[in-house]
């Protein structure tokens, strides 16, 4: 098929993608990985070089603004009593799948580290939307919460960043140039955004896709990967942002359209069915390998800090899509895991962004026990002209 | 006639309207009290950044917000006086509650709503007609 025909494709898939997401109230992300996975299997199309391209770069992007959407003066307060929740949601199934991947399946270090990695994540949106949907994201619960998985979440991305650097000289202004932008574009945001912003042309999207680029430029040359300085490029822009929220809308709008369809897209298209229905057994031990060290490691915590939402907060914590989609896109980019272990862990990232939030959402939901109209608040009803309450 | 306090449940489907227009007749000849109540359903479900649980939340507020301002309006035309009451949750559970909460004697509503779901899980009209404490009017 040619690249032209795959991109019809394609574009319908993601179309299609977007109607079901509305209709049945599902994310389109990850309609967009099953669509991936069912388009991918039943025409056998491979995965063309610019959708890697495209759907490396929208993996940049997603972590950008992953971080521009992290709310820093809330995790200033939060920190401390989210750091605990944080790392141990992070080490605990970091250690125990990469163990199981390295002495129980055989893997390799990098292929055992990058398991690890996209297995031991928390979903930042999928908690977001279920403490938005109980309103506990105005309590302290939902606060720290929140900073716990910010905290799993950077650990992630460094976790990606450090691992796998082989370094080379390029190192050098790698680490130089991130920590420039890192500095320096918060400070010039103010003066570019008011004089070249808000405009069609979007000059403000396109300096941060700049930066983004030339980022993930040093950072190949280096040997390495520009999760962590993307991650912290966008928490550093996230008071930016908080200000100017007109901005960041019109990126996501970006990113929604063109450029995250093509990641989910393409993480579903590398998914062999084949594959995954060959490992079942492998696929529920990679599942309880994230599962129970979670769990085991985060409910004391959470007794401690989340009370009276302990097994809450625990499923919560235990789920995971973005950045386990992220991490294991990159792990068969670089050739560092092959299509099969690929499939199985994007397998058990997408069963943990559902079965604990479903769980959690079914038995333990803390609005069951609250008064009526204590879910997600809306927005008040304005009286139309003339007419008064 | 029996009824003093009606709940109309809104959605901005052409059922919905229906249903809205059959409700405030009824308020009219009845001289009966007249809420509506228009219910936000949940936002996605496993979604992949915050940005789409924020923007399908703007967009829902903005919605259900614009379709209340018209229910006042429409009430106002016809010379009833309206309750708006824009709610997030799961749309029949609510419906019920509320009725129940406000002790209405009849709620009224559209048999088939917006989404694709209805027809997946079964309407919210057929739920409601189970668990409501009153009668209910599904209007065609």
């Amino acid at each position: 098929m040619s690249d032209i025909a795959v991109a019809a494709v394609l574009a319908a898939t993601i179309l299609i993608a977007s109607t079901i997401s509305v209709e049945i109230g599902l994310s389109v992300a990850l309609i967009e990985l099953l669509a991936g996975f069912v388009v991918g299997n039943a025409f056998h199309l491979d995965v063309p070089s610019w959708l890697t391209f495209l759907g490396s770069f929208a993996g940049m992007v997603l972590t950008f603004q992953a971080g521009a959407e992290v709310d820093v003066p809330q995790f200033k307060r939060e920190w401390r009593a989210s750091l605990a929740i944080g790392l141990a949601s992070f080490f605990a199934p970091f250690a125990v799948v990469g163990l199981l991947a390295y002495y129980g399946l055989g893997w390799n270090l990098r292929q055992a580290e990058i398991g690890g990695l996209a297995l031991s994540t928390t979903s930042l949106a999928v908690v977001y939307a279920v403490l938005v949907e109980t309103g506990l994201i105005r309590e302290l619960v939902g606060k720290r919460l929140m900073s716990a998985t910010f905290v799993t979440d950077i650990a992630t991305v460094a976790g990606l960043t450090v691992l796998f650097v082989k370094p080379t000289l390029w190192i050098v202004p790698f680490v130089i140039v991130s920590v420039a932008l890192i500095v320096a574009l918060p400070k010039a945001a103010p003066w570019f955004f008011g004089r070249y912003g808000n405009r069609v042309i979007e000059p403000e999207i396109k300096l941060v896709f700049a930066t983004l680029f030339l980022l993930t430029w040093l950072g190949t040359r280096a040997n390495s990967q520009a999760a962590l300085p993307a991650f912290i490029l966008g928490l550093v822009m996230s008071g930016h942002y908080v200000k100017h929220r007109q901005e960041q809308e019109r990126m996501r709008v970006v990113a929604f359209a063109f450029l995250t369809p093509f990641f989910f897209l393409k993480g579903g298209m590398n998914v062999s069915a084949g594959a995954l229905w060959a490992n079942l057994g492998i696929l529920g031990l990679l599942f309880a390998g994230k599962m129970i060290p979670k769990f085991a490691a985060i409910y004391p915590l959470a007794r401690r800090y989340t009370a009276p939402h302990a097994a809450f907060t625990t499923l919560l914590m235990s789920t995971g899509l973005t950045f386990g989609t992220i991490t294991s896109l990159y792990g068969l980019n670089a050739g560092i895991i092959d299509r099969t272990q690929f499939s199985l862990v994007i397998a058990v990232v997408v069963l943990s962004a559902v079965i604990p939030t479903a769980i959690a959402q079914r038995f333990f939901h803390p609005h069951r026990e609250r008064e009526p109209g204590a879910g997600r608040p809306v927005a008040a009803v304005p009286a139309p002209e003339g007419v008064t309450d | 006639m029996p009824f003093t306090r009606i709940l109309v449940a809104i959605d901005g489907s052409e059922c919905s309207d229906r249903a809205f227009a059959k409700a405030v007749e009824l308020a009219v000849l009845a001289e009966a009290q007249l809420t509506a109540l228009a219910v936000e359903g949940p936002l996605p479900a496993y979604a992949a950044t915050i940005g789409e649980v924020d923007e399908v939340k703007r967009e829902k507020d903005l919605y259900f917000n614009a379709l209340a301002s018209r229910a006042k309006q429409q009430a106002k035309e016809a010379g009833v006086e309206i309750d708006v009451d824009v709610r997030a949750g799961h749309a029949a559970e609510l419906i019920s509650q509320v009725a129940s909460e406000g002790s209405y004697d009849l709620v009224v509503l559209g048999h088939r709503g917006h989404f694709l779901r209805d027809h997946l899980l079964g309407s919210t009209a057929d739920r409601v007609a189970e668990t409501a404490p009153c009668p209910v009017m599904i209007v065609r």
